[in-house]
């Protein structure tokens, strides 16, 4: 039985192909994929990411018990703010990759992939041995609604919020009348927010917001170009370019591992010894010499040998041409930015050039 | 779409005419796939049975095979399409066909098939 978020009745209202995706009946897409990408990238798109997991962690010792989890020093976290996390097993592969935000003392929001939600709670229950610590999975009670684009901000100010929280923060605030929280975060690359709204306020947020969105070109956007503009961002997905078998050092996110951090983590041991040595594989990104497209799981071979696996794949419409992701495993130092590689694919071999990730300039630095 | 095509349960379609066939997908499955962004055809002069891969098509979203719908030679590849893959996705365009064959097993092949009619009725 798949679960229906609260927009979507709103989704069918407007046209859009369901597809089920990590147990849930969501919106794939509403007129083209390719329209609602290049509408995120010019103007401004409306998301239902409702499916994604909310957990509250609280308690005394919330913080230390965060620190046991993730690789990222929570500790550094001031009040309101955001980081992003991933959550290691005891040998660093990746059971999620989470956003943390402390509310306030003792008592944070973390943001969790739809499909790791049982996982992550799991995994949580296994490690609260000895922590004074609630974990209250909120999911079912909140509906999440991302706004993203370069006119995202000018619509949320014209709804009624004119401070919006800075670059990794979340606010309390009011929208068209209604409580909820307002966190400049998003998964697309450019600037924008997601607002945690409560179940019951979610379809009269949706409908305001595009509404009042008309005058920015606003659009309904689907799990399609969501998937396309992360990927043109170069921002992993779980379940293609992170899993149990690989490390924050390997998924190229050392960048995201706390180098200072005192307290032992899950996993700590492994991802320590790969930021001084390197990982047993590494995260490149590549774009396609002719028209073909490379997909989850296709390989990656030089010289005739296999070197590796794509991870994820697909069209890039700004760049006009299709890039990728793909883990390669031997030799490392042989491959890097300008290194040609060949993708198999329907048993043919296909050029592809190793290039710099992102694939587009990001443009949510604020 | 023409009423007289003829089609699979797969979304293929052939089309008669002057003794030769049309073969390309419906207008159900282009609108399924979404945005067509890569077609691959066969070189002609290739022979085909039925039910073999015979193109690729690739959407935003996912790859996915051709199979033939009837066995054939391979007479004309439509160049266009390979070259403008988005046409598919245009309502206006009318030259969404894929490949045009020649076919001896017709007869036999084609009474397999469904009607357009009893086609949209399976899919909808």
């Amino acid at each position: 039985m798949t679960k229906r978020t609260f927009l979507y009745d709103k989704h069918v209202e407007l046209g859009a192909k369901m597809v089920d995706f990590a147990g849930w009946e969501m919106p794939v897409q509403y007129t083209s994929i390719i329209e609602e990408h290049k509408n995120v990238r010019e103007n401004v798109g409306l998301f239902d990411v409702s499916h994604m997991g909310e957990l509250i962690v609280y308690g005394e010792d919330a913080l230390p018990f965060l620190n046991k989890l993730v690789p990222q020093d929570i500790s550094k976290l001031t009040d309101k703010k955001a980081v992003y996390c991933q959550l290691p097993n005891k040998d660093g592969g990746l059971i999620d990759d989470l956003i943390i935000y402390k509310l306030e003392d003792k008592k944070y929001l973390i943001i969790a992939n739809a499909s790791r939600v049982d996982e992550d709670l799991n995994w949580m229950s296994l490690n609260q041995l000895g922590f004074n610590v609630e974990i209250d999975n909120i999911s079912h009670k909140y509906s999440l609604i991302a706004v993203q684009g370069p006119k995202a901000c000018d619509l949320i100010n014209c709804a009624g919020l004119i401070d919006l929280p800075p670059f990794f923060s979340i606010k309390r605030a009011e929208l068209f009348n209604i409580n909820l929280w307002v966190s400049r975060t998003g998964y697309t690359g450019e600037d924008g927010v997601e607002i945690l709204v409560k179940n019951e306020f979610a379809e009269y947020v949706w409908d305001k917001l595009l509404e009042l969105g008309k005058q920015y070109k606003v659009m309904p956007v689907g799990l399609g170009a969501r998937d396309t503009l992360r990927l043109e961002a170069s921002l992993h997905l779980y379940g293609n370019d992170l899993d149990e078998n690989t490390t924050p050092v390997e998924a190229g996110l050392s960048w995201s591992v706390s180098k200072t951090k005192t307290e032992d983590y899950n996993g700590k041991k492994v991802i320590m010894e790969q930021l001084k040595n390197g990982g047993r594989k590494k995260l490149v990104g590549f774009r396609m010499l002719d028209k073909s497209i490379a997909r989850h799981e296709y390989e990656v071979y030089s010289n005739g040998e296999k070197v590796g696996v794509v991870t994820s794949g697909g069209v890039s419409p700004m760049r006009g041409e299709n890039i990728g992701l793909a883990y390669i495993n031997s030799p490392l130092d042989k491959f890097s930015v300008g290194s040609t590689i060949q993708i198999m694919i329907r048993d043919k071999l296909h050029d592809a050039e190793i290039v710099k990730r992102p694939f587009i300039e990001k443009r949510n630095k604020v | 779409m023409d009423e007289n095509m003829l089609c699979t349960k797969t979304h293929e379609y052939v089309l008669e005419k002057d003794g030769k066939y049309e073969v390309g997908i419906t207008d159900y499955a282009i609108n399924q796939l979404g945005d067509i962004v890569f077609i691959e055809l066969p070189d002609t002069n290739t022979e085909f049975s039925k039910g073999e891969v015979f193109a690729t098509i690739e959407s935003v979203k996912a790859a996915s095979e051709v199979y033939m719908p009837i066995s054939g030679k391979v007479i004309e590849v439509n160049e266009e399409i390979v070259n403008n893959p988005e046409l598919l996705n245009d309502e206006t365009y009318e030259e969404k066909w894929f490949i045009k064959i020649e076919s001896e097993a017709d007869q036999v092949e084609l009474a397999d098939l469904l009607d357009y009619s009893d086609y949209r009725e399976e899919v909808e």
